[in-house]
């Protein structure tokens, strides 16, 4: 029995250990993102190299994906609301749903399997390869030049790719309705104007920025955490993927409480 | 040059020469390695893009210059695992001194030069950049003497 006590203690003060940590780590990244001399030709260079391999080589799959699962998906939505009659509730429920909750999610969880999982890897090899060290030894901040233009480029990512996401569902939209509703565009784009809650987008914004912040910076802090030794890798990003996953839910878990209070 | 009998007077002497260079200090080290997923022309040109927010294609140009010293501009856009020992050897050199100021540490080279059979190259290579340097030191183990030829040793007390 105190064994079982012991151990549950021990796994909530790592578990609080490990949350306090992520989120000093946060605070000190946040506010290197405000210091000029963190941006400079060789960070720049990074950025760019990280929007092209996150967001621009991504796009053809990233387009497929959206308009595979989008479109479908509110296809059946007016389909399921023409069936009860709530033909005009579509632009609340497209609005709400597909824009706020769905494209987000998509997004980000298409971007945490394919680029929070390499940056995760990617650290944890540089830990193992002494390449931090050598990032060390000729006085090149790890955090400007490494950490800061993958978080950046993560924010950028996610808040970009879901819009084009949304743009595309809402596409798809304006098709179905003309077909199942019978609605013209100008009926179609004026609803959703109407139906478009600034306080709901605000929330969509701040959701994107802290998904983007977070799957960006856990693999980051788990990549730190490799050893020196090759099997430190796959240990570092399994846990640090597990621990993304934890953010993501627990960032859409509070956004959602945050839009019905 | 200086010799140490062993890692144990090594290591420490390695820490305070570390420590003098601060901010100048060109470390060539086997445990410091070129960052493998960039290529050559990256690893070098990203400490004068750092250290002095060099545009990148005047930092490039800058590390062309330093690679055709050694006739090795071939390997610009070649990454780490690539380049045979000899070429590394430079790579890392020229990427140390591209530190301003630069106070260049080259610690056991032959953890990075294994097989080296020319008892020259230490001496030929470093002159063909001894012009940007403000010191260098190359230290070792009293074996391997013979493998620097024409590099005076250090006698003072260290």
């Amino acid at each position: 029995m105190q064994a079982a006590i012991e151990r549950i203690g021990e796994t909530s003060i790592r578990t609080a250990r490990s949350f306090y940590e992520t989120l000093a780590f946060s605070s000190l990244v946040f506010f290197k993102l405000f210091d000029r001399k963190s941006f400079n030709s060789a960070m720049r260079m990074v950025l760019v190299n990280q929007i092209y391999f996150t967001s621009v080589q991504v796009l053809p799959l990233f387009i497929a994906v959206s308009i595979l699962f989008g479109s479908p998906i509110v296809g059946i939505t007016l389909q399921i609301l023409k069936h009860f009659g709530l033909a005009d509730r579509m632009g609340s429920v497209l609005m709400g749903f597909v824009v706020t909750e769905l494209s987000p999610f998509m997004t980000v969880l298409l971007i945490a399997l394919r680029s929070s999982s390499a940056i995760n890897a990617e650290i944890a090899v540089m830990k193992v390869n002494r390449e931090l060290k050598t990032l060390d030894v000729f006085r090149i901040d790890v955090l400007d030049y490494l950490f800061l233009p993958r978080i950046i480029n993560g924010i950028l990512s996610i808040v970009c790719l879901s819009s084009l996401f949304s743009i595309l569902a809402l596409a798809s939209g304006a098709v179905f309705s003309r077909y199942l509703l019978d609605m013209s565009f100008d009926d179609y784009t004026t609803l959703l104007f109407l139906s478009a809650d600034f306080s709901d987008l605000f929330i969509l914004l701040v959701k994107c920025i802290f998904l983007g912040f977070f799957i960006t910076l856990i693999p980051i802090r788990f990549g730190l955490r490799a050893t020196h030794e090759l099997t430190s890798i796959p240990i570092s990003v399994l846990n640090g993927m597990v621990k993304v996953f934890i953010a993501i839910v627990i960032i859409e878990v509070i956004s959602l409480l945050l839009r019905f209070i | 040059m200086r010799l140490f009998p062993g890692e144990e007077s090594l290591e420490p002497a390695l820490r305070k020469l570390v420590a003098q260079c601060g901010e100048g200090l060109g470390l060539v080290a086997a445990d410091v390695p070129l960052i493998s997923n960039l290529d050559i022309l990256g690893n070098l040109a990203l400490i004068k893009q750092y250290r002095e927010d060099l545009p990148k294609h005047n930092a490039e140009s800058l590390v062309l210059s330093y690679l055709r010293r050694f006739d090795l501009e071939r390997i610009a856009y070649r990454r780490n695992p690539a380049l045979t020992a000899e070429e590394r050897f430079c790579a890392m050199l020229v990427r140390a001194v591209l530190v301003p100021e630069a106070c260049v540490v080259i610690d056991r080279p032959l953890k990075i030069l294994p097989d080296l059979q020319n008892n020259r190259f230490f001496h030929d290579t470093l002159m063909k950049v001894a012009d940007s340097w403000s010191s260098c030191v190359i230290i070792d183990y009293p074996w391997n003497r013979e493998r620097y030829e024409n590099i005076p040793v250090a006698d003072d007390e260290f």
